[in-house]
């Protein structure tokens, strides 16, 4: 058996979306059931529901096999993975975004502060961050900094704010990560599934 | 700790080092305070590093790294060395066993994996289900065949199948290779590369260890978490998540052997 770490929320919605999709009803009809369980079990598949940020820890540690997590929280922290593929959904983006008038950046606040570090660096441009964990849209708006960096997805909790995005920075999308021992001795089980779910033809 | 797990750890300290002393390796134990070497913090840097009477120390991280400085600072005698001890990391210890091999021979150095699979399978009758192989030098040889940009490198490392396809198409040969079971890869490098030398000894191992009836696996993602190994690297599994032996070239003339000791050994 292969335990699959997955996150519930939006990612696990187009997971299912995706699957529906491609035929693979199998598990479709066990994870639609399932609402506050932490796992579920389909035929060889043991399913966990973890937080998106510990996927890739319970992958890293053998614990789960295998991951579905966006390419997010693999960028902002490292894991030691193996960051097998990009899957055909849950896609969205990073973003600086701030007031429309917004002309200089100088102080920006963010959850993701590697992905910020990197962008401003990479740009050469000096720029002090500010960590917050959540509701960064604030910031701007009480005057703590002068843009944000986050994830934006439709746009519409900016627009609800009165930000607008002054650049895109990165494109985010869901990944398929493995564990880098497993991969190997359950090498049998893991290539079924990844082949289930159309990672390799 | 459960007894039975410090018992275990110190029986099969003595049968290894007992081993190793019969196969004519000699035997070192050393302090646990070392010179400070800028290098042994670059490889591990968990390694804790003190000062006293205006001196930098650290405390031995890493038994391969300590026997290297050891070889590197002394004329030596011997070019086979076992060992069994402690490590810090972290503030917190570890137990080490293995082998140091400097400047051996092919043969040698298969002889000495040889030793270890059969003491395992015979002294506790084991079984070995799998071993893992590597060796970087193969990148190197698609990278140069098929004139491929340096940076490809990261992404056969973190086996990023859709970032390859995406940038050599899904028939290229590292992409097809890649996407492969990774027990169906060693035919593939072959098919290609068979007359390499790397290959050559591949092959020769993957004949020497037929007698252990275990799934023989080659992967170019395959690499060990210790930066130092630049050459051939293996890992062999029992019947566990966990490898039990480990070990691969290093500093282009060495050649090491592990053994996980967690749980007082043999996993």
């Amino acid at each position: 058996m292969i335990t699959v770490a997955l996150t519930k929320g939006r990612l696990f919605k187009d997971f299912l979306k995706y699957m529906n999709k491609n035929g693979l009803t199998v598990y479709n009809e066990a994870l639609e059931e399932e609402t506050r369980s932490l796992y579920t079990i389909v035929d060889n598949v043991k399913f966990i529901f973890a937080k998106g940020p510990d996927v890739p820890t319970y992958v890293e540690s053998g614990v789960a096999d295998l991951g579905i997590v966006g390419s997010d929280i693999i960028t902002e922290d490292t894991f030691n993975i193996l960051n097998v593929s990009q899957l055909p959904f849950g896609e969205c983006h990073f973003s600086v975004a701030a007031l429309p008038d917004q002309q200089e950046f100088k102080v920006i606040a963010t959850k993701y502060m590697n992905i910020a570090h990197t962008h401003f660096k990479n740009k050469r441009q000096d720029v002090s961050l500010i960590h917050l964990n959540g509701s960064v849209e604030l910031a701007p708006l009480l005057g703590l900094s002068d843009g944000i960096v986050d994830i934006v997805q439709t746009g519409s909790t900016l627009r609800d704010n009165g930000l607008v995005e002054h650049e895109e920075i990165m494109e985010i999308h869901a990944r398929l990560i493995a564990n880098k021992r497993t991969f190997y001795t359950k090498e049998d089980e893991i290539y079924d599934f990844i082949k289930e779910i159309g990672v390799i033809e | 700790m459960k007894n039975e797990l410090i018992i275990r750890r110190l029986k099969f300290a003595q049968d290894y080092t007992q081993l190793l002393a019969d196969e004519n390796y000699q035997l070192v134990d050393m302090n646990m305070v070392e010179p400070f070497n800028i290098d042994d913090k670059r490889h591990h840097s968990s390694t804790i590093i003190f000062e006293k009477n205006e001196q930098l120390f650290s405390i031995r991280s890493d038994w391969t790294r300590s026997l290297l400085n050891y070889n590197e600072n002394y004329t030596l005698d011997d070019r086979f060395f076992g060992y069994f001890g402690s490590v810090v990391r972290n503030y917190e210890t570890f137990y080490q066993a293995g082998v140091e091999l400097y400047g051996p021979s092919n043969d040698e150095i298969l002889s000495s994996i040889d030793m270890h699979l059969s003491f395992v399978t015979a002294r506790y009758d084991e079984k070995f289900q799998s071993i893992v192989v590597n060796d970087d030098t193969l990148l190197d040889l698609y990278i140069e065949k098929y004139a491929l940009e340096d940076d490809i490198r990261t992404l056969v490392h973190e086996k990023n199948l859709s970032e390859i396809k995406k940038r050599l198409g899904g028939s290229h040969s590292l992409y097809t290779l890649l996407s492969a079971k990774v027990s169906d890869q060693i035919d593939l490098v072959n098919a290609e590369f068979g007359d390499s030398d790397i290959m050559l000894f591949i092959e020769r191992l993957k004949q020497l260890l037929e007698k252990y009836d275990m799934k023989f696996i080659l992967d170019l993602s395959f690499r060990s978490p210790q930066s130092y190994y630049n050459g051939f690297y293996f890992q062999a599994f029992l019947n566990h998540d966990y490898p039990l032996l480990s070990g691969g070239e290093y500093n282009s003339s060495a050649f090491g052997i592990a053994v996980n000791l967690s749980n007082g050994g043999l996993l």
